[in-house]
């Protein structure tokens, strides 16, 4: 059944996906850092305030994520920043993750070493956000 | 030239600042040559765009920091000089990275005169800065990582212009750019 977007059902679904990945538990191994999402407002998409969703991962498992402000995910180690529709671009898979990084289309911030180390563990992320069914608010 | 300070690039973290695509100097494969200012301000990373684009950004933030953590990777910057493009091929951006003995400008596109050209994918590109680093600073293509690099470059879908002549020089590059 599909979650609203950005919701805490998402998240948890979000979180259930990442620990059930095989893929994800090997890439990630060694992973102790936390992970903030800052997905912008974009009120005539129907996404009128900006979200944060903040995930504590560590050693190839999640060990919690949660949707709070954008200033939650601020506060991570490392902060992915992109309007709402590019977000939803990486979760339909019309936008890879690692490109849109390069395009500068999502905006990174932390160390860079450590996060191109990662590079198959946060591919694999992204494929897990691909799996959580979700009612996007500008199609309703 | 332009330091990337300001929070936009540090040695250690990267904050992409670039909304879009587009950067200023656009996504031309090839743009003529042109001569950066010569103001420096201390740091060996430096830009010759007034804005870098966001793979400027994460190429040059990535090797700032790598030399930062490793004096092994310091000692090859600093004898490196060499004019390395690198072109993106799914995504139609590319830079040219001028190492000049202890100092990098990285440009934004193609630039003429290089010893090197990289084109591949955005995915080899990453792949290129996990390869592990051998027994006399050779690149290790037998494991994982190498193997799937390796077959790339057979099957042409990573092309590396001037490589025959500049073997030594693509080592050092592949050296400096690991994260390994």
């Amino acid at each position: 059944m599909a979650v609203k977007a950005f919701s805490d059902e998402w998240a948890k679904q979000f979180k259930d996906e990442v620990n059930a990945s095989s893929v994800y538990k090997s890439a990630a191994k060694g992973w102790k850092w936390t992970v903030g999402l800052v997905v912008e407002a974009e009120p005539d998409k129907k996404f009128p305030e900006s979200k944060g969703v903040v995930m504590d991962l560590f050693d190839g498992a999640a060990r919690d994520i949660t949707v709070g402000t954008a200033a939650d995910a601020q506060r991570c180690d490392f902060v992915i920043t992109a309007p709402y529709t590019r977000w939803k671009q990486v979760a339909t898979k019309e936008l890879d993750a690692t490109k849109g990084m390069l395009q500068g289309k999502l905006k990174l911030k932390g160390d860079l070493p450590t996060i191109v180390r990662y590079t198959k563990a946060s591919q694999e992320m992204t494929e897990c956000t691909t799996r959580v069914a979700v009612e996007w608010p500008d199609e309703n | 030239m332009h330091d990337a300070g300001g929070g936009r690039v540090a040695g250690r973290e990267l904050e992409s600042a670039s909304g879009d695509s587009t950067s200023p100097s656009g996504p031309a494969e090839e743009r003529p040559g042109h001569l950066p200012q010569l103001v420096g301000k201390g740091r060996e990373v430096k830009y010759a765009d007034s804005v870098p684009s966001a793979f400027a950004s994460m190429l040059g933030g990535l090797i700032d920091a790598n030399i930062e953590k490793s004096a092994a990777k310091h000692r090859d910057f600093d004898e490196l000089g060499a004019r390395v493009g690198i072109w993106v091929t799914d995504i139609d951006e590319g830079v040219t990275l001028d190492f000049q003995r202890g100092s990098l400008v990285v440009h934004n596109g193609l630039t003429p005169e290089r010893d090197i050209t990289i084109r591949a994918e955005a995915d080899t590109v990453m792949s290129l800065s996990n390869l592990k680093i051998g027994l006399f600073g050779m690149p290790i293509y037998y494991d994982e990582v190498g193997r799937g690099v390796a077959l790339k470059l057979l099957r042409g879908k990573l092309r590396i212009e001037g490589m025959l002549g500049n073997i030594a020089t693509v080592n050092t590059v592949t050296r400096i750019f690991s994260v390994k």
